[in-house]
């Protein structure tokens, strides 16, 4: 039998968009059908993207035309939450089984947990995170629909401003959480197509690179983080990669959904119904 | 404090199930609303769809997280709650009344077996709490 301390962690990769999203979708749906431990995994975004949360309206939450011309992508995450622009951050994504003893059922039991590891990395770099205590809400401002302008319960601040947001799913027992941390950011970029007050954003959001006074490296910090995440739950993170299952239902997935508009931009997605013949198709 | 009650099925995966005849009227359990905290959305299937016991048939978003919901029983959709979809609060307010999703013909009765009486959720979800009678 497996030892429960052993969890997998997938190499870090650099992917566009829809492969990401496909990817984390496929480790969530089987990790617990195949019985496989609760995996971690680190990851960038090529070209940049923006991701919106699954119940968010595109059109009216970003503007479409910015980021084509911007040359980014678009994508609808399988998860809650508000729109992100990905660009220079290191993004996080865990799945596991809600009955593991360290993910006891309850949403934001999970986001503690996982907020826990991440503070600690960022203690290790110098920093002093804060956790939110009280989720906060930018309901009924111009930042409405931003991700980081409002930190949720057990959401990590440093200096009072959102450095890490992440979003949930759940279903059948297990649990998907991901999540941005950021590393630098363009207020004025990320003002264009989120279509919100650029001061808005540099007056909500902070960066490592502000916080630490120099540019951080993705291999750097995702080191840290794995260091962190192992000590914090006393677990071995164990460098593996997809299964072929996890491989099949990801190329499923960005063919079917991620790679297709009429998820990405309308929501809708139906099982099984192929468009453009198998090929990933690009958006 | 989560609220139980003593006439319905319920189903490992937080929802609920009151019979009447061959009709299901299915919502989620006051313990499953308490740990979504504030709802935001819900998206449900049209009546006449097909649902399966054990298979997702629509999703609920609250101020965390998105979760799947996992249909209690097999059979055909007949009527969606369309109040919820102006009022979502009445799952958080109401969860085994005004707060119902959805009303589903059942397929095959023994199904039911598979589910949970009042006192076997209780214990599942581990919470001391007051059977309403």
């Amino acid at each position: 039998m497996r030892n429960e301390k052993a969890w997998r962690m997938l190499p870090r990769r650099v992917l566009r968009a829809a492969e990401n999203m496909a990817i984390d979708e496929a480790v969530f749906r089987l990790n617990r059908r195949e019985g496989l431990p609760p995996t971690l995994r680190f990851f960038g975004w090529d070209p940049p993207a923006v991701s919106l949360g699954y119940f968010q309206n595109t059109s009216r939450e970003i503007d479409v035309e910015a980021c084509r011309q911007a040359g980014i992508d678009i994508v609808r995450r399988p998860t809650g939450g508000k729109a992100v622009l990905h660009e220079h951050e290191l993004t996080y994504s865990l799945s596991a089984a809600v009955d593991r003893p360290l993910f006891t059922g309850d949403i934001l039991g999970t986001y503690r947990v996982i907020s826990d590891c991440i503070a600690e990395a960022l203690r290790r770099l110098g920093l002093a995170p804060e956790m939110a205590s009280d989720g906060r809400s930018a309901a009924g401002t111009p930042l409405e629909a931003y991700c980081f302008a409002a930190p949720s319960r057990y959401e990590l601040l440093v200096g009072g401003r959102k450095i890490c947001g992440s979003a949930q799913v759940r279903t059948s027992g297990s649990f998907l959480q991901h999540g941005s941390l950021l590393i630098d950011i363009d207020p004025a970029r990320t003002a264009a197509v989120m279509r919100v007050p650029a001061q808005g954003v540099a007056a909500s959001t902070t960066t490592l690179r502000e916080q630490l006074g120099r540019a951080i490296g993705a291999d750097e910090l995702a080191r840290v983080l794995r260091g962190a995440f192992e000590d914090t739950l006393g677990i071995i993170l164990v460098e593996e990669g997809l299964t072929e299952a996890e491989e099949e239902l990801k190329q499923q997935l960005l063919a079917e959904k991620y790679g297709t508009d009429r998820w990405n931009m309308e929501g809708k997605y139906d099982p099984g119904a192929e468009e453009g013949g198998g090929a990933p198709s690009d958006c | 404090m989560a609220g139980f009650q003593e006439d319905l099925f319920y189903s490992r995966e937080h929802t609920w199930v009151r019979v009447d005849g061959n009709v299901a009227t299915v919502g989620i359990s006051d313990y499953a609303q308490e740990k979504l905290g504030e709802l935001y959305s819900v998206e449900l299937p049209e009546p006449d769809v097909q649902v399966e016991q054990d298979e997702p048939f629509g999703v609920i978003e609250s101020s965390k997280a998105v979760a799947e919901i996992i249909s209690p029983v097999s059979g055909e959709i007949i009527s969606v709650n369309e109040d919820i979809v102006d009022d979502i609060g009445v799952i958080n307010s109401d969860p085994y009344g005004a707060g119902w999703l959805v009303m589903v013909e059942l397929r095959d009765l023994d199904e039911l077996n598979n589910l949970l009486d009042a006192e076997e959720y209780r214990e599942y979800v581990g919470e001391e709490a007051e059977i309403e009678e």
